[in-house]
Formats: structure tokens, sequence, C-alpha cells
């Protein structure tokens, strides 16, 4: 099993090693739909050479990566820039195996959690539950899914930085099934100041570590902005001004780059009149952030994962500036629902969906930007299929969340006079 | 209505089921409706008359200017440029036309190209264009308008149509005495046919990029002087300077085609001139038809789709498409001598001179490029149109078929897996995870397999290794071709999936056979709509578990009949029955093997130096979907062979 992951492990890492050395690099790397103005790697390097310049980067509107990670990124880039695509790949494979821990220790903990409740368990609905084998199933999906998705594989070699955001978010939710507040709490401040939405990952750990007691909550979230409050003071001290913060969080927050993406927000802000444009701005953020929380956070209350992966696929669909590689990640945690697996309708269609839309991307922006006899609704047409498509599976993940635990004290077959009963929802 | 928020428990919906069991019926309705759609557009009620969106045109603001003294020089330069001729046979009066240039005042250069040929050794071939600007006198040079004239030696085996350079000259000189351009207006004199047009407008576009000369064919090298972004063009191909019509070409490289509008501006203003002009125009004899309406449109539109299929252009005009420029040709065809009309040789062509005029002047007042109109349509008539949101849903039933095929095969897997096993083995009940114990690994390689061998079609043939071979162009792509379809054929026979692959094969196949339609169809509707007519009813009759033997090898024969070589070998036959009806069978069938095979030469050539991806399109694409349908339509299972030993130790 050992060898299998390290197998995988490395089978995963020559694809992208691979496919890095081609031509599809550097296509990767322009493509809108993993590059985006936030982490396209193009902008990286520009920010690496304003700094070696002696420029502040975050003056013009180009570079919108965090201060740390770039001084880091320039000592890389100028020493040993032949190396980046292996750290990249490198980081990528990290990511890989911490979500296959992540999901090994998920499924203990469910397995436990079921000796415990066994007895409310009505009796035909072995399959709902997670048996032993899943310890080694479940967390080698997770391991397929992540390793060995295009999206994931392109994103890698296209040298976007979702790469390292996708390895903090992994980070941060094996902390949090390790029950590590601090780390997650440090690794969340991280990853929020990078790129703002991961802010509502906040309520998983609220619901994990502080769901009897107010005064814990108030505790943690005090300990969060203190956390946050730490990394912009490591940044500006970094940077020696605060323009990085309009740079990065204000640059996410005001939308100011209309670049198009497989996003939800470039259309909408073209094509209004401007002076609506703060009004839909927050109708929008908010959208992407706070509007789904509280619902989910009371539904979910005894599921802090599956919050986590819903609001990070939430995440993925709404924010401002999503790429690919966002969807990639949440598509690789998935596999942690096996059990729900039964009751997802849509599943097929939504596969067929990508992948019509994510084929008829290419052909509409070749035909738009290119051969310009298409335009800007053509390609936002397959955009907003493709969101579609992947609200479509979030729906379907809740659903069969709700019905399997419906189903697990109530037994999967309801007879009412010897006939099945029809459930409905009200 | 719960489509997303559906509380039943079970996934197992009776609509599916029953649908699951009329599969194809609903398929073939689809597709029936596909097709009658398609039909029913040429019916008046179906498409639009044509009308001018781009205000800034403005057809018909100005009286023409363009005198008798214009055709007078015309007929002149004619006389002249016909006594060069006579010392020219296969070559280019480049002096001839350089010094009239010059003489008329124009901003005056030539450009030299050369191509090396990819195969019979490398040979290399070199071309001259000649170019005069005329700087627009009221801008600095930021935009212009392109007016091209193909030269034709007198050795070449098309139709000649020297009178274009003097008619060309003959406008130069009339624009080069006004002074409202606010275009610079480039006249271009091409020669060796497109291959001149494409190395003049890739040197126009990338001459200052240093070319990477190890595999590129075409060395276009740079031009000395350059007029801005081009916003339209025109060629001009003219038979005679006494016509009889014109004919207005549209269709260009990989079947894109110029904005509506630019279409609509030349048949306004030639309606205007009184020249008869019309898409795809014939002789007057022939237009007078007995055909009703409704089939006349149709013709025309067939014959758009034909043209537009083959992604060739067939015309100059076609390649400037590819860098955004507007353009389209107007061929002007000579009038056959009848006493009836007397024609007046001093002022015959003024008519097309007032066209051109009017053209320049309207193409002058653009204020950017065209974008108002359409560029996704398909003429029915010279003033009617069918616009991409009336057409694409006969191709969205289409290639509905076969996703509405995949997702009933994929939810009825379980209910068929069941079956199968009740019969076969013993009951096995496992169902739960039948969908994800399918092979998924060895599909994968097998599509990856066969992805490879498409692509190889692909590349080998411009290896060096293979192009060291003694062999020609023709029976080289050829052999090529049909060795990787042979392998195809017998990948089936060696390779057998195991249990559940055959199915998940089939899914995929649908899959991306529905994905790859829609982007050819996004890319060129006629040929995604053509192999839709095609192939969508063998996709569809596919079914891997059939046990009627009489049904699969009617399968087995219909899906050979569809490889992609033998449909081109088809096509080529019917062309050359059509064309020489006088030939023996046995004459008719080599005559058209052997014209085959140049075809997938010239594909070959054209994607390597126009950048037509037909024949990736072939290779890359439709070959590995025919033979993942062979792998279907045999349907080996592991079962049968084990049998099959049994029997034979026995």
């Amino acid at each position: 099993m050992d060898f299998k992951f390290y197998k995988l492990l490395l089978l995963g890492g020559a694809v992208r090693l691979y496919f890095s050395g081609t031509s599809l690099a550097s296509l990767i790397g322009n493509r809108v739909e993993f590059a985006t103005p936030l982490n396209s790697f193009k902008r990286v390097q520009e920010g690496v050479f304003l700094l070696q310049q002696g420029i502040d980067p975050y003056r013009g509107d180009l570079v919108h990566e965090t201060p740390l990670l770039l001084k880091a990124l320039s000592g890389i880039l100028l020493n040993y820039a032949q190396l980046l695509p292996i750290l990249y790949i490198l980081l990528d494979l990290c990511t890989g195996s911490l979500l296959y821990f992540l999901s090994r220790r998920f499924v203990e903990q469910k397995l436990q959690e079921q000796r415990l409740e066994r007895k409310d368990y009505a009796k035909d609905t072995e399959e709902l539950q997670y048996s032993a084998d899943d310890n080694c199933n479940i967390s080698e999906l997770v391991l397929l899914a992540y390793l060995f998705n295009p999206l994931t594989i392109m994103s890698c070699i296209g040298l976007t930085s979702t790469v390292l955001s996708n390895l903090l978010l992994a980070m941060y939710l094996y902390a949090m099934i390790r029950r590590q507040l601090l780390v997650c709490l440090a690794l969340l401040a991280f990853e929020t100041v990078r790129s703002l939405y991961p802010v509502v990952l906040i309520a998983p750990l609220l619901l994990l570590f502080a769901r009897h007691s107010v005064s814990r909550g108030i505790g943690i979230l005090m300990l969060f902005a203190t956390c946050c409050l730490a990394v912009v003071g490591a940044n500006f001290l970094v940077m020696n001004s605060w323009n990085f913060l309009d740079g990065t969080l204000g640059f996410i927050f005001y939308f100011r780059d209309l670049q198009p993406n497989i996003g939800l927000f470039w259309y909408f802000f073209t094509e209004m009149f401007e002076h609506f444009r703060t009004m839909f701005l927050i109708t929008f953020q908010l959208n992407a952030t706070v509007l789904y929380l509280v619902p989910l956070s009371i539904k979910l209350r005894k599921e802090p994962l599956l919050l986590a992966t819903v609001l990070v696929a939430l995440m993925a669909v709404f924010r401002a500036y999503p790429s690919l590689g966002d969807v990639g990640f949440y598509l690789a945690l998935l596999p942690l629902w096996r059990r729900c697996w039964k009751f997802m309708a849509h599943g097929f269609v939504v596969f067929t969906f990508f992948l019509i839309t994510l084929s008829m991307m290419g052909a509409l922006w070749h035909l738009w930007i290119y051969a310009g006899s298409a335009n800007a609704n053509f390609y936002f047409g397959a955009t907003l299929a493709f969101c579609t498509g992947q609200i479509f599976l979030i729906t379907d993940l809740l659903f069969a969340h709700v019905k399997r635990e419906f189903c697990l004290y109530n037994g999967q077959k309801i007879m009412i006079d010897g006939e099945e009963a029809r459930i409905l929802l009200e | 209505m719960g489509l997303l928020s559906d509380p039943s428990l079970s996934t197992h919906n009776k609509l599916v089921d029953n649908l699951a069991k009329h599969v194809r019926k609903v398929c073939y309705a689809f597709y029936t409706a596909g097709v009658v759609w398609f039909l029913c557009l040429a019916l008046p009620e179906f498409n639009h008359g044509t009308y001018l969106s781009e205000n800034a045109l403005s057809p018909g603001l100005v009286y023409p200017e363009i005198r008798i003294d214009a055709n007078r020089l015309a007929v002149q330069l004619l006389e002249e440029l016909q006594r060069e001729r006579k010392d020219h046979q296969s070559t280019t009066p480049h002096a001839w036309i350089l010094a009239k240039f010059n003489e008329f005042g124009l901003e005056t250069h030539t450009h030299n190209y050369s191509l090396r040929y990819p195969f019979g050794g490398g040979k290399e071939f070199h071309g001259k264009n000649i170019y005069g600007i005329l700087r627009a006198p009221r801008i600095g040079s930021t935009e212009g308008i392109v007016f091209s004239a193909p030269y034709r030696a007198p050795s070449s085996v098309h139709v000649e149509i020297s009178p274009s350079v003097p008619l060309l000259l003959a406008f130069a000189d009339f624009a080069r005495r006004k002074n409202y351009w606010a275009k610079d207006l480039i006249f271009l004199v091409t020669e060796q046919e497109q291959l001149g047009m494409q190395a003049w407008l890739e040197a126009y576009h990338d001459g200052d990029k240093t070319p990477d000369s190890s595999n590129s064919y075409l060395l276009s090298g740079n031009l000395p002087a350059r007029a801005g972004s081009l916003q339209a063009a025109l060629n001009i191909e003219v038979q005679d300077l006494e016509i009889d019509y014109v004919d207005v070409k549209i269709e260009g490289l990989n079947g894109k085609l110029p904005n509506l509008d630019m279409f609509n501006l030349v048949q306004r203003i030639m309606a205007r001139e009184g020249v008869t002009s019309g898409y795809k125009q014939t002789p007057r004899k022939k237009r007078r038809s007995s055909l009703s309406n409704f089939e006349q449109n149709l013709r025309q539109m067939l014959a758009m789709l034909a043209t537009q299929s083959s992604g060739v252009p067939n015309g100059n005009h076609g390649l400037f498409h590819r860098y955004r420029i507007d353009a389209l040709t107007i061929s002007a065809a000579k009038r056959v001598t009848n006493s009836n009309v007397k024609s007046n040789p001093t002022s015959s062509a003024v008519p097309l001179l007032k066209a051109i005029e009017g053209i320049a002047r309207s193409l002058n007042n653009l204020l950017e490029r065209f974008h108002q109109s359409f560029f996704f349509y398909v003429i029915v008539h010279n003033d009617r149109y069918i616009s991409i949101g009336d057409y694409m849903p006969a191709l969205v039933a289409l290639v509905a078929c076969s996703f509405i095929k995949a997702y009933l095969t994929w939810s009825t897997l379980d209910a068929s897996a069941i079956v199968l096993s009740q019969e076969t083995i013993a009951l096995k009940p496992d169902t739960k995870s039948l969908k994800l114990s399918l092979p998924y690994g060895s599909v994968l390689i097998y599509l990856a397999v066969v992805l490879l061998i498409g692509y190889l079609a692909n590349v080998l043939p411009l290896q060096h290794y293979i192009l060291e071979l003694p062999l020609n162009a023709a029976p080289l792509t050829a052999t090529i071709l049909i060795a990787l379809s042979l392998i195809g054929f017998v990948l089936p026979f060696v390779v057998i999936l195991p249990d559940g692959g055959l199915e998940l094969l089939h899914i995929s196949l649908l899959l991306i056979y529905g994905c790859t339609l829609i982007v050819i169809g996004l890319l060129n509707f006629s040929l995604g709509f053509f192999v839709g007519v095609l192939t969508v009813p063998m996709v569809v009759a596919l079914n891997t578990s059939t046990r009627n033997s009489t049904l699969r090898s009617l399968a087995r024969v219909w899906t050979l009949l569809l490889n992609p070589l033998v449909v081109i070998y088809i096509i080529v036959l019917v062309m050359s029955f059509h064309q020489f009806p006088e030939l023996t069978m046995q004459q008719l069938l080599l005559r058209a093997a052997t014209a085959a095979m140049d075809a997938a030469a010239f594909a070959l050539v054209d994607s390597v130096i126009y950048g037509n991806w037909l024949y990736f399109a072939i290779c890359t694409i439709f070959l590995p979907i025919w033979i993942i349908c062979w792998t279907l339509a045999l349907a080996r299972r592991r079962g049968n062979e084990i049998h099959q030993p049994k029997l034979k130790t026995n």
C-alpha cells in the first residue's frame, strides 16, 4: 500500500516533469483559464524584476503576489531559475501526499465515530458506512484525483501560483484534521492575506474547536485576527511600505482587472454601468464570501471537513479571479465523500458538462481573440455553463450528504403499507 | 421542478429507464430533427434578407468619379501587357509592372520569397511579389486597404486572368489623383497563386521576426515598407475587360468567412453600377432553370458548405482571414461573344472600375474594423442569409444524439450488467461499486494508444528519415496513412479489453465524438455538419451487446465504409466520375486512387504551408475515433476468447 503510494507519487511527478518540458507549458502559462492576473507566472517574473531594479512592484497594476512570497520566489528565480519547475512539481506532490494523509486520518476518525454510533444505524446501510478497506481505497482515490487530474497537472506545469494556494489549503485541511488550532490559524491567515476568500474557512475551525462556548469562539477569532495582522506586519517589514495591501487584497476586492477568466465577475463588470459598480462589487463579494457561510455552517455543523470542502468549492466558483487549478483542488476532495456517491445523481451530467465546456472554451477563445469572428458573449456562455456545472456538483454533494444521513438512521427502503415510500422535501 | 433538489433516495429514474429502452429511436428522432431543420432553412420563412449594419460604409453616397479615360488606360495597358507576355511564357513581367507602378507615382517595392518544398529532396522555389503603396494624404499610415491581383503566366493551367493587372493599374492611376484617402492603399500583384499571397501576408505581419529556418517551409522574408494595420482587402480576378458577370467568392482558409457587411457592400455597389453579380454566380443561360425556389436555395447552401468544408480558400482573399482582415474576391467572367449584345470596347470596363471605386471609397469610410455584422452565416441567395443562431440548432441536434446515448448507456449500466451476470455466471449482485470497478485504467491506455496512432499520421510524413525514402509525396503520404489505419484495423484483434471495458469505451467514444463534433462545428460549421450527417447514424447504431449476428456484421460493414480514407476515396471517386464520365470502371477506380493519394499529399502540404487543419483533423481526430468505432463494432470480449481455444483443443 505504501509502495503504491510512492509509485503513484513518482508517476505523478514524472507526468508533470514530462509536460513541463514540452511546449505545452508556455501555452498553459498564457491561457486565461489557468493563469489569472492573480496567479500567473509572468506577473511574478515582472515583480521579481521590479524588485531587483529597486522599484516598488505594488505601485503599478501588474504584481499581486504578497511581498513575502515574492521575495522568496525572487531568491529562487534569480539564482536557480531552471529549478523552478521542479520546485513547483515538488510542491504539488506535497499537496498530493498531504491530501493522501488527510484522507487516511479522516477515514480513521469516521470509523471511530461509526463504532460509537453503530447501534443507531438502520440495518441495510452497510454500503453507506465507511469500512476498513476505505482506509486505503479512499486515500488512493484522493491521491489519484489530485495527481492525475489534467486541471492540476496543467496548472502545475503552467507555474501558476495556484500550486502554492493549493499547498497552503491542503496544509490547512491536514492541520485541521490533526486538530492543531494554531497551525491552522497561521496557515489560514497567510492564505487569507494572499487571496482574501479563504477567510471563510474560519467557520469550520470555529465549529471544530468552539462548538459549545462562545468565549472560545471569540478567542479564536481574536487569535486569527492577530495572525492576520502578524502576516501583514511581516509583509510590511519586507517591503517597508503599505502599498502591497492595495496591490493584493485591494486588487481582489475592487476587481480592477477585467481580463476574462472562467469566473462570473469579468463579463458582468464590463457590461455594467459604471455608477452601479460599488453596489454590484459588494453584492458579488458577499456572494463569494459570507452569503452561503451561515446556512452551510448551521447545516453542516457536525461535519467541519465537508463544510470546508464545500466552502473551498464555492470559493473556486464565485471568487473574483478563479482558475482551473482551484477547480482541480476541490475535485480531489470529493472522494472523501465516497459513501455519499450513491445518492449523487448528476455525476455523469456534470462530467459531460465539464468536458463540453472546457473543449468549447478553447475553440471559442480562438475564435474570439485570434480569428476575430466570435466575441465575448460566446466565451462567456461557455464559462457560464462551466460554473453552472460546478454548482450542480456542489448542490449534488450537499443533497447526497443529507440523504445519506437520513438513510443511515432510517434505512434505505422505507415501506409504508407495503409500498416504497416517496420522500418529499418540505 | 426539483432538478437540483430532488428528494427521492434512489437515483434510478423511471423516465430514464423507459427512455433507455428506446435509445436509438430517441437518437434517430433527434437526427431527423436536425436534418429537417437544416432543410427548412432553405425556405424563405426561415432565412433573412441581408442588410448593412455598418453605417460608416454608406455605399453609394458619392457619385463615382472614374471616367472613360481610366478605361482607355486599362485597354492600352492590357495591350502592352499582352506584348510582354509573349516574352514571358512562364515568368512574370516584373520589370514592366514595376515600371508602371513607378510611372503612376506609387511607392513601389518588390518582395522576394522562397519555398522549401518538403518532398522531393528539398527543392527550392523562388517567387517575387510587387506592390505599390499610395500613402493617404490625411493620416500617418496607420491603416491600410489592399487591392490585389494575382498574375498568371501564359503557361499556367488555370484560366487566364491577365486583364486584372491592367485594371488594378488603371484604378491605381485614378486613386493617386484623389486627395480624400484616409487609409493607405496597397496595390499588390502576386504570382504563383496562393503561395505568393501567403508569403506576402506572412512577411507583412511577421517579417521582422527572425524565422526559425529549421522547420519552416515557406521563407517569406521581410517587407521594405508597410502601411499600418490592414482593414480590408479586395482581390480582383478578371478574365476580360468585357465582362459577363461577377462571381463573389468569400470562403477562406479553414472555412472562415469575411464579415457579411463586406459581402453586402460589394453586392450593393455592383447592383448600382449595373454589373450582374452574385454569390456562386453562373452564366446567364444556366441561370434560367426550372428549379423551385426552395430547391435553388438548398443547392446554393449545399454548394457553399461543400466549398467551405474542405477549408481550402477558393481565392487569394481566403488567406487574409487568418490575420483578421476581411477580404473577398470579385471574379469577373469573360463575355462570350454574342451578336445580340453590342459592346463598346472603349467603355466596357467602366462599370467594373466604377464598382471598384465605390467599394474603395466605402472601405475608406470605415472607422473601425468590420465588426457589426455576422461572421458566421450561410448564404442562401444573393440577398438572403442564415445566421449562426439559426443554423447551429441543426448541428446541436446531431451532437445531442451522442450525448443522450452516452447518458442513457451510463445510467443503465448497472441494470444491463445485472442481466448479463445473471445469464452468464452465478448470480452475483455486486452492483454497488460496479461503476467504480470498471477498468478505467486500461480504457485510458487504449485511448492513448489510439490517439498516438493518429498523431503519428500527422507527424511521420514530415520526418527526415521518411522523407529520404525514394518515393514521391503522394504515394509516401498515402502509404503511411494506409499503414496506420491497418494498424488501427488490426488493433482490436490483438488487444482485448477486460470485462466492462467495451461499455466504458463506448461511453467515452460517445463523449469524445460529441465534443469533437461541436468544436469542429464551431470552428468550421460545414465540416462539422457534414461529418455529423455522415457518421451520427453509425455511431448511434453501434451496440456492443447485440446478439443478432446479421445486425452485427451490418454494423461492421458500415463502420468499414466510414473509415476516413475510404470516405475520401469515395468522394474523389464520385467527383472523378462526374468529371470524366467517359472512362471505364477500372480506369475510373485507378484514376480516383491516384487522385485520392494526391489529395492526401496536398492536404498535408496545405497544413504545413498555409495552416489548413483539415489534414490534422482527419489524422489526429477522425482516424482515432474510427479505430474506436471499429473496436466497438467488432466487440470482442475476453469471454469469447476463452471459449474459442477450448474448442480448438477439443
